[in-house]
């Protein structure tokens, strides 16, 4: 839910006991109000009607005795304190001919040593009758609090939170490899201020990490180059020595894992490299010819084990991808196909404008074939492989916007790669034309 | 052929030179921009050796210089930054080949031998030994009159066992030689066993003199020698 329809709904709420309780105060403010103006009004009235006693003379016929009664009562009845008090309840109207909320005040007053009690009464509108319009009324007020609401809720965050919806559209299109430190828009508001020094100092940060992570990892690799070339050319050398086979063995066996080593190396050195977006062109790649150059160059290598090799290569599929990130690519996966195959399997290639689907024969690998897009992760940990071909054929998908993923189903590998992103690869796995007819 | 190894790492420099020396190359060696280019100036080389990262400055600069004075000398780069621009602009400068770091030596060899073949045996692509005949042009190979029938991965590994006879390629040599530089994918070294198997054998086939040879534990060797034992 959005931030600012939570507030409005927040706001809502609250507003709606606020008019709840505000209601039912002016309810009963009103209602006393009137009663209120009623007594005094008719306390005036009996004092009038005192004076008029004091005075003597008839006044029968004044309008102030419409509605007015006058006892004359023992002494003791006087109250001591106030003088005067009033009561309200449904009494006859006989004017309306209804029963009708009536007001009745009554005084007490001391006119040339009697008592008098005088009382008078008017009729007020009742509760009840009050209450429609107090209702109506916060009807009313309720409804344009809650058109205000809307539309201020619609129009306020736009102009308050607009620092904000800019600094999260400037995170979301941060990215540590680009290496461009974030520029977040000037705000008043202290607290999109703090945080967009908090995030500034955050990814400035990151962006130093990663740059003396980068410059160590390149720094390391190319130092490391030197050394390496040198033990190997020591190695050789020693080689066309006269040396005996025990020694022999032992050579090769520091050949071996130096060879390892430079391999690891030259393959992070790529990996590095990739990631710096080292390879940019603009020119296309003709990936048909390229994938047939491979399959050409791999084919005494898929004869010695005797595979199978089926494909359907479509004609003049370009692509935007560096030649050699293509040949990589390529080779990467073909080489991949042919090495975890089984003596006598299949390797089937299927190229087509929206995709390349690379299928083949083999064993059930011991880790989940996604984890095997990661670095230094090999289906069978006992292989002599050092497992970064595929990580290097997902830098280059990552880094031209491929879609590619890694099924193993029925003992088939099948790697598929969707050139358009907005095609899943999935997608190229169900339109595929296997089984293919056998080329070459 | 003299060999002018302009590179910083002395241990390096020296592993180059032993085994060029041994080819009878005469080597000399320099560690810096300033050194080489006094050398340049004194005498004449058949190839330099280039290393780009030196302590005084960027070797590219001095392909400008070899191009303009000094025509007849090949350049092969070696670099230990496996930059495709580098290679790019190495190359366009005229640098005849670029080598990475780190390289076997006898791949090294190699490439001296076709940068030289390219362009001083005047248009000339044979390669001979004995009675094996290359042509490197069109990848022909005659065994005295008898054509042998290789594969191009077979005649690549033909050559560079007569570039580096009587010396020990190691196996991972001989792939890196053959695949290039993502021999990763195909570490299973069964491959140039078949490949040498198979080459032998169509040697034989044509009747020529069986010169390469198992050298136990570490991989083959050429032998130059070997008719005369036969």
């Amino acid at each position: 839910m959005k931030l600012t329809n939570k507030f409005t709904l927040w706001y809502f709420a609250i507003m709606l006991v606020v008019l709840l309780i505000g209601g039912a105060i002016v309810y009963y403010e009103i209602q006393w109000k009137i009663s209120k103006v009623e007594v005094v009004r008719h306390q005036r009235l009996n004092d009038l009607i005192a004076q008029q006693i004091r005075t003597g003379g008839d006044f029968s016929g004044s309008p102030t005795r419409k509605r007015a009664a006058i006892d004359e009562i023992p002494a003791g009845n006087m109250p001591k304190g106030a003088n005067s008090y009033y009561t309200r309840g449904v009494g006859w109207n006989p004017e309306f001919q209804a029963n009708e909320y009536r007001l009745v005040v009554t005084s007490f007053y001391a006119i040339n040593g009697k008592y008098y009690r005088i009382t008078t009464y008017s009729y007020i509108p009742s509760f009840y009758q009050l209450l429609p319009g107090v209702v109506d009324s916060f009807k009313w007020i309720l409804l344009v609090l809650l058109v205000l609401v809307a539309i201020s809720s619609k129009l306020i965050p736009k102009y308050i939170l607009s620092p904000l919806s800019r600094t999260l559209k400037v995170i979301q299109y941060f990215d540590l490899k680009q290496r461009k430190p974030i520029r977040l828009p000037e705000t008043r508001t202290s607290e999109f201020k703090e945080l967009n020094i908090f995030l500034k100092k955050m990814t400035d940060k990151a962006l130093e990490d990663y740059q003396s992570l980068k410059e160590f990892a390149e720094n390391a690799s190319h130092e490391l180059q030197t050394p390496t070339a040198i033990i190997r050319g020591k190695l050789e050398l020693l080689m066309e020595s006269d040396i005996q086979d025990d020694q022999a063995i032992l050579i090769a066996e520091m050949h071996n894992a130096l060879e390892k080593l430079s391999r690891i190396h030259s393959s992070l050195t790529l990996l590095t490299k990739l990631e710096n977006k080292e390879y940019v062109t603009e020119i296309p790649v003709c990936l048909s010819e390229l994938t047939r150059e491979t399959l050409v160059s791999f084919d005494e290598l898929i004869q010695m084990k005797s595979l199978t090799l089926k494909c359907h290569i479509e004609d003049n599929v370009y692509i935007h991808l560096h030649s050699s990130l293509a040949d990589l690519l390529l080779t990467n996966l073909v080489s991949n196909a042919i090495r975890h195959n089984i003596p006598g399997g299949t390797i089937r290639v299927s190229l087509t404008k929206t995709g390349l689907v690379i299928a083949n024969s083999g064993l059930t690998p011991q880790v989940p074939v996604t984890e095997l897009f990661e670095r230094f992760k090999k289906g069978d940990p006992a292989s002599d492989s050092i497992g970064i071909g595929l990580a290097i054929v997902r830098q280059i998908c990552e880094l031209m916007n491929f879609n590619i993923i890694y099924e193993y189903a029925a003992s088939q590998h099948t790697i598929a790669i969707s050139f358009q992103p907005s095609i899943p690869a999935s997608k190229l796995l169900q339109n595929l034309s296997f089984p293919l007819y056998p080329v070459l | 052929m003299k060999v002018l190894i302009i590179e910083d790492h002395q241990e390096l420099a020296r592993n180059i030179n032993d085994f060029l020396v041994k080819e009878g190359y005469i080597c000399e060696q320099c560690c810096t921009l300033e050194a080489a280019r006094e050398k340049l100036s004194l005498f004449q080389y058949d190839c330099i050796l280039l290393d780009i990262g030196l302590p005084d400055g960027n070797g590219i600069h001095l392909l400008d210089l070899i191009r303009t004075e000094y025509k007849q000398s090949n350049v092969v780069i070696i670099s230990a930054r496996n930059a495709v621009d580098d290679k790019i602009i190495g190359l366009e400068k005229g640098a005849d080949d670029y080598l990475t770091k780190p390289f076997h030596l006898a791949e090294l060899h190699a490439r001296i031998r076709a940068v030289y073949r390219r362009k001083n045996l005047g248009g000339t692509y044979i390669v001979e030994f004995n009675e094996i005949r290359l042509n490197t042009d069109t990848f022909e190979a005659l065994i005295g009159e008898t054509p042998l029938d290789v594969t191009r991965k077979e005649f690549d590994l033909l050559l560079y066992f007569i570039v580096n006879k009587n010396r020990v390629l190691s196996r991972q040599s001989i792939a890196a030689h053959l695949w290039g530089d993502y021999t990763d994918n195909l570490a299973n070294f069964d491959f140039v066993y078949q490949h040498v198997k198979n080459l032998r054998r169509k040697i034989g086939n044509a009747g020529g003199t069986d010169y390469i040879s198992t050298v136990y534990g570490l991989g083959y060797k050429f032998n130059a020698h070997k008719e005369a034992e036969t």
